[in-house]
């Protein structure tokens, strides 16, 4: 079996201080079965072109600060085997290096990573404890093993931020919270130890928050650590309903799929957009109302029940 | 080859050309479909959070409905492939959920087994049917014609749910059907990328621009059609397609068409048969 080969990166090169914009650079080295990209990198880095940028410490998928792209895809270069992307290569044997999307570049796949921060900040991502700060140390803080449970996979991200990369939504909006925010979110808000998540909930469903998410499930496909990272956007969710927080479009929205459910089995889509934000919101909805109209496709005003809907309606009135 | 019809809300309402122009060639290919007309709507990818417990049992009888028939169910939308998919695995792998619902269910005359597969109709005609017998079954060639596949998001993500069908990274299999009708397939960035219909009510700005994304993409390669599997994406991609150019400073137009409308096309049947006419983008 051929154990090593010749194998090209196209690694993005940008500075923007000198460059007036990113380009690529080829680089051609041997590698042997078994090498990371992180290794493969380093070896150009110290044996090829010194100048070549990006961040790495633990070497070992621990701290999260080597993720970048690796053939269009977001993850940590120093658990993906160079070997493992030849199968994933556009051009034969030629492996792209990109930094992280979604965020302002330093240089080379350094980005800044201020926004992350900043968004950790705004969502309240911490534990405030229950004990007063004199006793911090002193007094253990227990949370059960059941409800450890709840935040377990959670609590594993070590915000290497490849989801906040492949996010479809952070590409449409900065100002949207980002998957790694709302995963965070979910692990505080569940953490039975915590006093602020009235707080923190508020928050979550003001613009830009837990409702902006298009369950595109990038995130999910992305995580390094394999956290399901929409079962916790949708359990933050779930604990808005929880709590009745019923003034928001998004609770609105999801609210009538249920109503509709129970009601004919079917969905109304004629109504949704005026359930969700009302006459005056959806009036904004206007042309594409029109649009449907005169391709004869607005959708009736009466849906048909479904044959069997008193069974529907006993499962939502058992199953609470 | 027999299947039960998951009767998704989008193609009973906006999107009928969908629902039609697939009745239209089934039977030429041999396929028939038992259409569901107890089912209930999936959730939407709404009710699993709404209510977690109540979106399992409705999809637990959704698919039991399928199963007191004896047959594998089928759908052709990518959301209720999502839901009904994402409930079974629950159901096949807790036993305490399972039974929690049977105990409802059982009223009925149902009972949830998890024998019934749930696929999509890309897979049923990829894998069950076969892309050579389809490809003997086709009396128009699509060879002058240039397709961007738009695979949407829930056929291809969470990958665990999606049966192996295809690397969400780097799909394939609609690809692979277009070429067995004949068509060219063109190479562009979008293909797997997301078309923001769950945000469209909530978020349209940020939506349209994701849907503009792809058009302008599929324009700038030179593409003929988009094509789609998913019924919720051609409604992004079609119906919000001048939003979506504009929020890039674009002109142009870019026709969307479901799947199983390039199926019909390369069978013989006529644009206006299969309701291409009927869409926002002709």
């Amino acid at each position: 079996m051929d154990e090593k080969k010749d194998i090209y990166f196209k690694i993005y090169r940008y500075n923007p201080e000198v460059d007036q914009k990113p380009f690529y650079d080829d680089f051609k080295i041997s590698v042997e079965r078994g090498v990371t990209i992180l290794r493969a990198i380093n070896y150009i880095k110290d044996h090829v072109d010194s100048s070549l940028s990006y961040r790495f410490y633990c070497q070992a998928g621990i701290c999260g600060s080597c993720a970048m792209r690796v053939n269009g895809v977001s993850k940590l270069a120093c658990t993906t085997q160079v070997w493992d992307e030849l199968e994933n290569c556009k051009e034969k044997d030629m492996i792209t290096i990109e930094p992280l999307n979604n965020f302002e570049i330093i240089r080379d796949m350094i980005v800044d990573y201020k926004p992350v921060i900043n968004k950790l900040e705004k969502y309240i991502s911490w534990v405030t404890p229950k004990i007063k700060q004199a006793d911090l140390g002193k007094k253990e803080n227990i949370i059960s093993e059941a409800e450890f449970k709840v935040i377990d996979a959670a609590t594993d991200c070590i915000l290497c931020a490849a989801c906040f990369s492949e996010c479809s939504m952070m590409s449409a909006n900065k100002e949207y919270i980002s998957p790694l925010a709302l995963l965070k979110a979910f692990r505080m808000v569940k953490d039975s130890r915590d006093t602020r998540s009235d707080e923190r909930m508020a928050v979550l469903n003001q613009d830009h928050g837990m409702w902006d998410c298009t369950h595109c499930y990038r995130c999910v496909e992305a995580c390094v650590k394999n956290i399901p990272i929409m079962d916790a956007i949708q359990g933050v969710r779930n604990e808005a309903f929880i709590r009745k927080q019923n003034g928001t479009e998004g609770y609105k929205h999801a609210n009538a799929f249920a109503q509709d459910i129970r009601k004919t089995g079917r969905l109304k889509e004629a109504t949704i957009a005026i359930r969700t934000k009302g006459i005056f919101g959806a009036a904004g909805m206007l042309p594409f109302a029109i649009r449907m109209t005169l391709r004869g496709r607005m959708p009736s005003m009466f849906v048909k029940t479904i044959p069997g809907i008193k069974h529907v309606r006993n499962i939502f009135r058992k199953i609470k | 080859m027999k299947y039960a019809y998951y009767l998704s809300c989008i193609n009973e309402s906006l999107s009928k050309e969908a629902e039609y122009s697939l009745n239209i060639w089934t039977k030429d290919l041999g396929i028939e479909l038992v259409p569901l007309e107890e089912g209930t709507c999936c959730g939407g990818s709404n009710l699993d959070f709404v209510n977690p417990d109540q979106f399992l049992a409705i999809n637990g009888r959704n698919i039991a409905l399928a199963e007191k028939l004896g047959l594998d169910m089928i759908t052709s939308c990518n959301t209720c492939l999502l839901g009904l998919r994402h409930a079974k695995h629950i159901l096949d792998t807790q036993p305490e959920k399972k039974e929690m619902i049977n105990a409802v269910l059982k009223e009925e005359g149902l009972e949830y087994t998890g024998k019934s597969e749930v696929k999509h109709l890309l897979w049923v005609l990829v894998d069950d049917y076969g892309l050579d017998k389809l490809a003997a079954k086709v009396t128009n060639p699509l060879t002058d014609l240039k397709f961007a596949p738009f695979y949407g998001c829930h056929i291809l993500r969470p990958s665990p749910l999606m049966g192996g069908y295809d690397n969400p990274n780097n799909p394939h299999t609609l690809e692979d059907l277009i070429r067995a009708l004949g068509g060219n397939v063109v190479e562009y960035n979008s293909k797997n990328k997301c078309c923001g219909f769950h945000t469209l009510i909530v978020a349209e700005q940020e939506s349209v621009k994701l849907s503009g994304d792809a058009v302008v993409d599929a324009i700038d390669a030179k593409a003929d059609y988009i094509v789609t599997p998913c019924p919720l994406c051609h409604m992004s991609l079609d119906a919000y397609q001048k939003d979506g150019l504009s929020t890039k400073n674009r002109q142009g137009k870019m026709p969307i068409i479901h799947l199983p409308q390039i199926v019909g096309m390369a069978l013989g049947y006529t644009e206006k048969q299969l309701g291409i006419d009927k869409h926002v983008v002709v």
